[in-house]
């Protein structure tokens, strides 16, 4: 039982997945900052292929893959990586690849020493992971100047260097945190690949982002936070459809509810007025954008004073629209 | 690849050592990167080398011999000194009555031959037992003058002219026959002592206590820290390893620099002083143990600290304000600990057991250090002052440095046993905040 | 979403000419091309300004470029520097400027307890009327001395604490939170940023060693009741003090910031701060205690201000060499920090590190 100083022996042997245990599994998860929620009850399950995490800032994206990376600790619920907990047990990440959002790198290192190192912590001799690191950069094409030091990458550069990192060990779940940020077209498409590609090896991938397009390129599966809440899951065009289909409302207050209903009416995009209280009115509508453009001239031609105007249901189809990049 | 798997235990062990060298290496090399780490390092040999520098010019200077017994001098003017004519019994203050008299005429010495004439020749650290040779007879001579044959064995242990060592409260005293050992090379005596007290001084005050807590300081407090702050602590964590092997791993890097440092500084003075400090031989060979005390104190200690300080950097904010007044603290107790080491307040300190290591060391080593302590104080010393003045002292030169960095052992009595204890407090505390430690860094979130 | 699709849309007032329909997201646009880059849609942007241009922008066009100098009016020099310093030294008491640590603060108060500790105990004397006690804490040299620049404990624990913890980030926490760019982008001299600075540490650590020197002073004074004629016997051994812990607090400052205008975070400059001043002084002491040489002692900043207000007060000097070499060697260690300092604060690049 001689430790292994001289690192010639090889590494211990590779863990056969389980099919049953997904990948990821979130239940009743929440996690608060002081009195700052930065996720709302999420659970949540992800086995196989890319899913794209979508929200804007803010929207506890961060915050899940940190409780995911283990980093943080979920204030309630249980988080599962493979079956266990990896706030606890530092096991599962032998088979997961993490990428942060944070751009520091050990900037003396080169992109070879960098990676091989962090290979050794899963094991590796320093052969093997020297095998693996340079395979691995090479696949992110970064093989050329893979004896560089860190600090003298570019932006892109170094994301790529942070995703090569997180592949050396073949992992089966991949957590990429807004990988795409900051990068120029040409190291977002080398990144769009690697991903997609890792996606079609039949491994688990995890992107977030807060721009639909980019995630749309990678993936049809999407999983929408808001305020720490889970908004919508599942394939993308499925969402936007049912969203289309979905009747808006439009809450106003005023204190002639009965009257300025009867003048909505009239629009062609409403299509039903109801009066839930005193002095307040709900107006249905397919249309939101439309209506809301008329909706000063409408009220103004009516003649009412009205005291405040509310979307209750705006979250998911604001969200939407702002991940795709429309409206004001 | 082999092809037959291997056995488990192998393949647990082996996996823990590739990620122990690989965080090891990744330590020293970012070590290796800051400027900070070496302006530390090299500011710690600066220092070495100036005490140093100094040590060698005191062992190049001579010190001025004094008569001790003022038997050099010639008071009747006859040519033949004070010494010399007392010891073959003619008058100290009669002109006419010399040696140049007798038959054969015996020619006068000189008055150097009279000073430093009878130095310290004692055979045994232990009390009570007899010890010194009277080098120039007037011991009895003295007595066959006045004629009283008591006087030959005025400390009453039954030999005639010796000493012997008592115990008189806290103090060690040397109770003498009249004018044995009374007159000690002043030099030699300086320079053994000044060796001495320059290796402990400088070993508590330089290394156990100035470089021990400092090099800690700066080197650990950032293990961990400094990776939060930069964002990069995630690389590390999010990996198949648990934290508390990241700590420990993180402090094997640390020590795999100090240590050696450490080491080296110590095996280079200990040459240096080993050469030019005075011996029989051409080295001190016996200083190599304290030596040994030194480096085993500044390592264990460094340990100690740069655990604390790693535990205290990982404690977000006001760690660090922990850390630079327990710094201080620690910086209090050791001053107690090297100046007043009865002192049991010190004991809650790390650096006070430092001190007790090298204390213990130094008894192993030279274990004669009080008694010698104890006959430099004994032989009253005298210099001309300007105005002709004779001013007295009490000490021979050196005792007093030599007394305040000697310590005996004063937690057991016996040094290897104060060694042993020490060690495994020091080491104890290490596992005890290591435990915390990784209590603390188990539970942190990293943002 | 393009600026002139809504008519509604109100007329802006952009770089004082009014008349031109300007939106936040466009401007943007036109001044940074703030899109990502690979986006489907057609890339679009709008003009400020120019009525013809402005018809143009759709199909691209080429700007003139004119400028026109600033028309404001800038406060006066010494009330942009007040606005630095302010915001340093209030921090201490209230929120809304430069924030200090509640441990810090609390470590200043006890400090600033521990330097009146002596006050405590002339108070004790007075109140119950021990002369004996009062001739060991009262107002005499030894003690005016003791009170600055006494080691144990003041300069052994306490001041070297409070330096260290008050001027540890005072640059480099600017450098580290990118802040610094915030002062240097303003109408502001680096040299004057720096002299706040200094000036704002130096007035903290003022009020603790030298305030409490005069609450010593005058308290004892009062407490006794004693007369004018010793208050103008003591007032030039106060004066001495006062001077010398005005030294102290000089060179404590330009060292501090010195460390902390070269190094990236608060910790290191604290720590390196203590070194200097407890690492060099016991050093100084080992080689004073076992070959009797002083010179050492010109390399511990403490040790020749020490030496230097021992002159000033009048006691009798506890070092071997004469006290101008110790003026000498502080006024090469200030010039040396203030050089590192200036020259480190004038060639700093101000991105966050």
């Amino acid at each position: 039982m001689m430790p292994d100083i001289a690192q010639t022996g090889q590494a211990a042997g590779e863990w056969l997945p389980q099919a049953e245990v997904p990948a990821v599994m979130l239940d009743k998860v929440s996690k608060w900052y002081g009195n700052i929620v930065g996720m709302n009850d999420i659970s949540l399950a992800i086995s196989g292929g890319v899913t794209g995490l979508l929200g804007p800032n803010g929207a506890g994206k961060s915050t899940l893959f940190k409780i995911l990376a283990g980093k943080l600790k979920p204030s309630q619920g249980t988080v599962r990586l493979f079956g266990i907990d990896p706030w606890k047990n530092t096991a599962p990440f032998a088979r997961i690849g993490y990428v942060s959002e944070n751009d520091a790198l050990y900037d003396w290192m080169t992109a070879l020493e960098f990676v091989t190192t962090l290979a050794r912590l899963y094991g590796y001799t320093r052969d093997e992971a020297r095998v693996k690191a340079e395979r691995v950069l090479e696949f992110v094409d970064l093989k050329d100047v893979m004896h560089k030091e860190i600090g003298k990458f570019s932006k892109g550069m170094r994301q790529r260097v942070k995703i090569a990192h997180a592949l050396v060990n073949d992992p089966e779940l991949i957590i990429l945190d807004e990988p795409l940020q900051g990068c120029d077209p040409l190291a977002r498409t080398t990144i769009m690949n690697v991903i997609r590609e890792f996606g079609a090896m039949g491994r688990t991938v995890i992107v977030s982002s807060h721009i639909l397009e980019e995630i749309e390129r990678i993936t049809e599966q999407i999983v929408i936070l808001n305020h720490g809440r889970l908004l919508a899951l599942g394939n993308v065009h499925a969402i936007r459809d049912m969203l289309d289909a979905h009747p808006h409302s439009i809450a106003l207050s005023t204190d002639r509810p009965r009257e300025l209903g009867k003048a909505f009416l009239d629009h062609k995009e409403v299509f039903g007025v109801h009066f839930p209280e005193e002095g307040k009115l709900i107006i249905r509508t397919h249309n939101l954008g439309a209506l809301h453009a008329d909706l000063p001239q409408l009220i103004t031609d009516s003649g009412f004073s009205v005291t405040a105007i509310d979307n209750p249901d705006d979250n998911l189809e604001s969200i939407l629209t702002y991940l795709t990049g429309g409206g004001d | 690849m082999a092809e037959k798997p291997r056995p488990l235990h192998d393949k647990v062990w082996s996996k823990l050592d590739r990620k122990a060298t690989a965080i090891l290496e990744l330590t020293l090399r970012q070590y290796r990167t800051r400027l900070s780490t070496w302006a530390v390092l090299s500011v710690g040999v600066i220092l070495v080398l100036i005490t140093v520098l100094f040590y060698i010019e005191a062992m190049n200077s001579e010190i001025e011999a004094v008569d001790n017994d003022g038997d050099s001098v010639d008071s009747d003017g006859d040519g033949y000194p004070d010494g010399q004519e007392n010891l073959l019994g003619t008058s100290m203050n009669n002109a006419n009555s010399h040696p140049g008299l007798f038959d054969p005429p015996i020619p006068p010495d000189s008055a150097e031959d009279w000073i430093n004439e009878d130095g310290y020749d004692f055979s045994s650290a232990k009390l009570g037992t007899s010890q010194g040779y009277d080098d120039d007879g007037d011991c009895r001579v003295k007595i066959g003058e006045v004629g009283w044959s008591s006087w030959v064995d005025e400390n009453r242990n039954n030999i005639s002219c010796d000493y012997f060592f008592e115990m008189r409260g806290f103090d060690l005293k040397v109770v003498a026959d009249p004018n044995v050992d009374e007159d000690p090379d002043e030099d030699a005596y300086f320079k053994e002592t000044l060796h001495r007290s320059f290796v402990l001084g400088f070993g508590k005050i330089g290394f156990v206590f100035v470089l021990g807590i400092f090099v800690p300081l700066f080197l650990a407090t950032g293990l961990i820290r400094d990776e939060i702050a930069d964002g990069t602590l995630h690389y590390l964590v999010t990996k198949p390893i648990s934290r508390a092997e990241i700590l420990l791993y993180r402090l094997l890097g640390y020590i795999a620099l100090v240590w050696p440092y450490f080491i080296a500084l110590a095996v280079l003075t200990g040459i240096i002083t080993g050469f030019m400090g005075p011996s029989d031989g051409f080295f001190r060979f016996q200083d190599l143990l304290v030596w040994f005390g030194i480096a085993l104190a500044a390592c264990l200690l460094s340990l100690a600290y740069a655990a604390l300080f790693m535990t205290m950097g990982t404690i977000h904010k006001y760690g660090m304000v922990a850390a630079i007044v327990f710094g201080v603290w620690e910086f209090a107790m050791a001053m107690l600990s090297v100046f007043e080491p009865e002192a049991t307040v010190s004991r809650l300190s790390i650096s006070h057991w430092g001190m007790v290591i090298v204390d213990g060391f130094s008894n192993m080593a030279w274990p004669d250090s009080q008694y010698l302590i104890a006959l430099g104080e004994s032989t009253s010393q005298y210099t001309d002052s300007p105005s002709g003045e004779r001013i007295y002292f009490d000490e021979m030169p050196g005792t007093e440095a030599f007394s305040t960095f000697f310590h005996t052992t004063n937690l057991t009595g016996n040094p290897l046993q104060d060694v042993l204890i020490a060690s495994g407090v020091l080491i104890s505390m290490v596992i005890i905040i290591l435990v915390i430690a990784q209590l603390v860094f188990k539970n942190k979130e990293i943002d | 979403m393009e600026a002139d699709e809504n008519p509604n849309l109100p007329d802006a007032e952009f770089l004082g000419q009014t008349g031109a329909k300007v939106e936040g997201q466009t401007r943007l646009d036109a001044a940074y091309g703030s899109g990502d880059g690979d986006e489907q849609s057609i890339p679009s942007a709008s003009v400020a300004g120019g009525t013809k241009q402005h018809e143009q922008a759709y199909l691209g066009t080429v700007f003139d470029q004119s400028y026109q100098s600033w028309g404001g009016s800038l406060n006066p020099r010494w009330a942009r520097n007040w606005a630095i310093l302010r915001h340093h030294v209030y921090g201490l008491f209230s929120k809304g400027h430069r924030p200090y640590g509640m441990a810090t603060k609390l470590i200043l108060f006890a400090a600033f307890l521990i330097s009146l500790g002596d006050l405590g105990m002339s108070f004790i004397s007075a109140v119950f009327s021990e002369t004996e006690m009062h001739r060991v804490f009262g107002v005499s040299k030894d003690n005016l001395y003791g009170h600055v620049l006494g080691f144990w404990p003041r300069n052994a624990i306490c001041f070297p604490i409070i330096a260290a913890l008050l001027i540890g980030g005072i640059i480099s926490e600017d450098r580290t939170h990118g802040t610094s760019a915030i002062y240097f982008s303003r109408p502001l001299n680096r040299i004057d940023y720096t002299a706040m600075k200094f000036l704002s540490v130096a007035i903290v650590l003022f009020m603790l060693i030298v305030g409490t020197l005069g609450i010593y002073y005058t308290g004892d004074i009062l407490m006794q009741g004693e007369g004018w004629a010793f208050f103008l016997d003591t007032l030039p051994i106060f004066l001495g003090a006062a001077l010398a812990g005005t030294i102290l607090v000089f060179t404590y400052s330009s060292i501090g910031l010195a460390l902390s205008s070269v190094s990236r975070g608060k910790f290191f400059p604290a720590v390196a701060l203590l070194g200097i001043f407890l690492g060099m002084k016991l050093i100084a002491f080992l080689i004073y205690v076992l070959f009797e040489r002083s010179v050492l002692y010109l390399l511990s900043p403490y040790d020749c201000v020490a030496h230097v207000g021992q002159a000033l007060v009048g006691t009798t000097s506890t070092y071997d060499h004469p006290w101008t070499w110790s003026l000498m060697s502080l006024v090469v260690i200030n010039a040396i920090a203030l050089y590192i300092l200036v020259s480190r604060v004038s060639s700093m690049e101000v991105t966050r590190e």
